[in-house]
């Protein structure tokens, strides 16, 4: 495996459990911190609503993907951004989130994009 | 420069494969390099050796196949991707216990380091969605 790092930035925008969508961007994260690569998640549109507790995505017989979410910490992904816009569009408010969510500005957003060597967008 | 190109979309109901296999050519044919072509989420399906096209359409498949054999190029298929959806090789069929195999000798499975190899050694990396 190749020793350049790169800055990747996977965009999530998709609604979970509606598709494999988010399960598989999520691989994609995992996959980049095992090979050492600098990536950042970033969540915006339906997909913010994956920042809803208490989720039952077992019910249909989906695999859990927000627990997973929140194991990106161990997997050395320390950057999970949200569009707060996207959040508050939905009524997902900041505080009632866990921790690892940094919410962002559209601003930041644009600035999150172009120090970004690749992105790819789901 | 060289390039990777990750296909995500649909063979036949999505366009990303066909315009990532008209833009993988163009660039071939001005003298990119095309380091590899990644295929993830359904655009596994290209891979599939028993895709059959209506004589009166276009045929994405054996085009893939023609610019792999014209370019030697590196057409790799994510293997989780692919054995959830039904592309599976020989060892692969005979790892998960199944009675056959569908895909083409032209494309390989392999993990997503791949992908992430790609995306660290190519200039860039171009991505059809679905």
């Amino acid at each position: 495996m190749t020793q350049i790092k790169k800055k990747l930035l996977i965009v999530q925008s998709k609604a979970p459990f509606g598709s494999s969508s988010i399960q598989e961007s999520l691989d994609i994260v995992l996959a980049a911190g095992t090979f050492d690569q600098d990536i950042s998640l970033l969540i915006e549109g339906d997909a913010c609503f994956q920042l809803l507790k208490n989720q039952q995505p077992e019910l249909i017989n989906r695999k859990n993907t927000t627990k997973m979410l929140q194991a990106l910490p161990i997997y050395g992904v320390d950057k999970v951004l949200v569009c707060s816009e996207s959040a508050s569009l939905r009524k997902l408010t900041p505080t009632s989130h866990n921790n690892i969510f940094r919410f962002v500005s559209k601003d930041e957003i644009n600035t999150i994009y172009s120090e970004s060597d690749t992105v790819i967008r789901f | 420069m060289s390039i990777s190109i990750l296909v995500l979309g649909a063979p036949f109901q999505s366009e990303a494969c066909y315009s990532a296999y008209r833009y993988a050519k163009a660039a071939l044919e001005t003298s990119v390099k095309v380091d590899r072509i990644f295929f993830y989420q359904s655009a596994v399906n290209s891979a599939s050796a028993l895709s059959c096209t209506p004589r009166d359409e276009y045929n994405l498949y054996s085009a893939w196949q023609d610019l792999k054999k014209t370019y030697h190029l590196d057409l790799v298929v994510c293997i989780a991707a692919a054995a959830r959806r039904g592309i599976i090789d020989e060892s692969e069929a005979k790892r998960h216990d199944k009675a056959a195999h569908n895909m083409s000798s032209d494309f390989e499975l392999s993990g997503l380091g791949q992908l992430i190899e790609a995306i660290a050694t190519s200039g860039r990396l171009i991505t059809f969605g679905e």
